[in-house]
């Protein structure tokens, strides 16, 4: 598929800072981080550790509340949500965690339908979509694994899968080739892109790795709290 | 997310704690067991007394003894056999029958000697006070016996309650007793006929007819035990009203210048039934507070159960759970096991129940013995009130003290559970 950023804003960080209290020491972790993410983009932010580009995904995913300034998902400004609207814009945005952050009781499958149970959905069509979504990450003959019986590598495609599970408007990565080793890394990240291609996923992606950052669309470069330098990999 | 997906994945981090959550839930077992095996025994004493009411415990009657209670010093005064003749004469007093109490002896034909409480009573005003009870099974109880009948308790007769009888109606009977008053002490003895063996009359005897007695007559036991004396006047009324039983008292008190005590059945029974009613209170006070370290015992694995899982819960909130659904998610582990801990304790409970009348049985009161009290067969009694009252409270307990680590784990923020190590 041709892929054509469609200039349609799915999220948006205005002005936005924080500050996290370190006992009794404020620590300005963002100072005002301005970033727009257009549908269908596959963006990188990178940065050396302490930077706050994983602050800022906390932000984006609705995880965390800004101290100031403000995260728009599909043109809705996050802070006037309360913990059930919050809840249930999430269902709407794909996390991938650097330690996979799988229920070690289930299997892969079951990892999957989890997301698509807490939406609501019954049994036998998350079922259905499990696998198939599992299918589409490589992993059709290990659904009924648990995560202690699959390399790093396999939990992260299950940890994308379950991402991919709700439909979700955008994939926030943080770090998620940090924990596996180069070759499957490798792999994962032509994963990544070829979701991003074939099936237009915007993805925005956190890491320290250049290279890794590389593979986007576009880098956001962070230092200190702020976006330092954007540049685009390739139009 | 729906109930059944809530209640599966409740479900499987149980299971996934299999030792904790079987220890957790053996706290509400046993807790709910204690409840239910100790209100189903004083439930069933409470059946087995109501009955004995039912049986014609004589509720009409009054009961006359020597003395004003307890530690009151001695003041000589005694009962005659004669003072029948005073009480009779009062308003209200229908009969009344003097009773002779001694600890004796009885040897069995072939040769055996065992205590027995021998109590001489005039049979046929016995029989028409204690009109239910003081029938025979095997014999006839003579209006205007022999010098020489005698009418043996159930207990005495068959005290094995097996079948196994010591005495039929016609055998003869060895009957002795040790006079302590003469200078040196002896034993008296005489030769009694077995004229009738007692139907069972179970429980608590007051006045009335025991198992565990033997009858003779009056004026037999006036002889025997040389005395005129008697150790208590039973005195049928017109009705067991309040009143009639209050005034009658009353009128007996000043007739012996307050030197009786008159007890009347009713309030006897009325008395059982309250303190009855205040151990069955306070067993399940006791029993409850067990519950109540389940509970706490609940609320401290569901606390570590948060810790452990706090990583977990900012998984599930970064995949779009709604604090309401982790909240029912801890509640539901809490009432799984509180559900489970609450329906095997009634068991558990039913079980100790029936073996605690079984020690009890065995273990002394059921047996043959000197005294008044014959054996009370104790069925445990399990209402459906008690029973769904135990598994809602197990439930209750369990939930309450799951709420404030439910609480908690809902009101997490997700960032910092996931951050959580």
């Amino acid at each position: 598929m041709d892929k054509r950023p469609s200039m349609v804003t799915v999220v948006e960080a205005v002005n936005l800072k924080k500050t996290y209290m370190l006992g009794k020491v404020p620590v300005e972790a963002l100072r005002g981080v301005n970033l727009k993410v257009e549908e269908g983009e596959f963006i990188s932010i990178l940065g050396p550790s302490g930077s706050g580009k994983s602050t800022l995904l906390n932000l984006l995913g609705a995880l965390d509340k800004p101290t100031d300034g403000k995260v728009l998902i599909d043109d809705v400004d996050v802070s006037t949500l309360n913990d059930n609207e919050l809840a249930g814009l999430r269902r709407k945005i794909g996390f991938v965690f650097q330690f996979f952050n799988l229920i070690p009781r289930f299997t892969a499958l079951e990892n999957v339908e989890l997301s698509m149970a807490i939406g609501g959905l019954g049994r036998k069509e998350r079922r259905r979509r499990a696998a198939e979504l599992l299918g589409i990450v490589g992993l059709a003959d290990r659904m009924n694994h648990k995560p202690t019986e699959l390399s790093g590598g396999e939990q992260q495609r299950v940890a994308i899968a379950r991402a991919l599970a709700n439909n979700p408007r955008f994939l926030l990565m943080d770090e998620p080739t940090g924990n596996i080793d180069s070759k499957n890394a490798y792999e994962i990240i032509q994963l990544i892109k070829r979701l991003n291609r074939e099936k237009g996923v915007t993805i925005i992606m956190v890491t320290h790795d250049q290279q890794l950052a590389a593979e986007a669309d576009r880098t956001a470069y962070m230092l200190d709290g702020l976006i330092v330098k954007e540049t685009v990999n390739r139009a | 997310m729906n109930p059944k997906d809530i209640f599966s994945y409740a479900f499987s981090a149980i299971k996934l704690r299999k030792l904790r959550a079987g220890l957790t839930t053996l706290g509400i077992v046993i807790g709910i067991a204690a409840i239910v095996a100790l209100l189903s025994i004083t439930q069933g004493l409470q059946v087995a007394i109501a009955s004995q009411l039912q049986r014609g415990f004589a509720t009409d009657t009054l009961i006359v003894s020597v003395g004003r209670g307890f530690g009151m010093t001695d003041s000589g005064f005694s009962l005659l056999v004669n003072d029948t003749q005073t009480i009779s004469q009062l308003e209200n007093v229908t009969a009344t029958v003097a009773v002779i109490q001694r600890i004796g002896y009885i040897k069995t034909p072939d040769g055996q000697v065992f205590p027995v409480t021998i109590v001489g009573v005039d049979f046929a005003v016995y029989k028409e006070i204690y009109s239910s009870t003081f029938v025979a099974e095997d014999g006839i109880i003579p209006l205007s016996p022999e010098e020489n009948a005698v009418v043996v308790g159930k207990r005495v007769s068959d005290p094995w309650k097996n079948g196994t009888l010591r005495f039929r109606a016609g055998d003869a009977v060895e009957i002795s007793w040790t006079n302590i008053a003469a200078r040196p002490f002896r034993n008296e003895s005489y030769i009694g006929n077995v004229v009738a063996v007692l139907q069972e009359v179970g429980g608590f005897t007051l006045g009335g007819p025991s198992d565990t007695s033997i009858y003779i007559p009056i004026s037999k036991a006036q002889a025997f035990f040389r005395t005129d004396k008697c150790e208590m006047i039973v005195v049928k009324l017109k009705s067991d009203d309040k009143t009639t039983i209050e005034s009658t008292s009353k009128a007996i008190r000043k007739l012996f210048v307050d030197q009786v005590t008159v007890t009347s059945a009713t309030a006897v029974l009325n008395i059982i039934s309250n303190v009855f009613s205040t151990i069955e209170l306070f067993l399940a006070g006791i029993a409850a507070i067990s519950l109540l370290v389940a509970g706490i015992g609940i609320m401290n694995i569901m606390l570590v159960s948060f810790l452990e899982r706090t990583r977990e819960i900012g998984i599930l909130k970064a995949l779009g759970m709604k604090n309401r659904t982790v909240l029912l998610i801890f509640l539901c582990e809490a009432a799984i096991i509180g559900l489970l801990g609450s329906i095997i304790g009634v068991g558990v409970g039913l079980g100790l129940a029936e073996l605690g009348i079984r020690v009890y049985d065995i273990g002394g009161f059921g047996m043959y013995q000197g005294g008044q009290a014959g054996s009370i067969n104790i069925v445990p009694v399990l209402t459906p009130q008690v029973l769904l009252g135990a598994i809602a409270f197990g439930l209750l307990v369990s939930l309450v003290f799951a709420l404030y680590p439910a609480w908690r784990a809902s009101r997490l923020k997700p960032v910092e559970a996931l951050r959580y190590e």
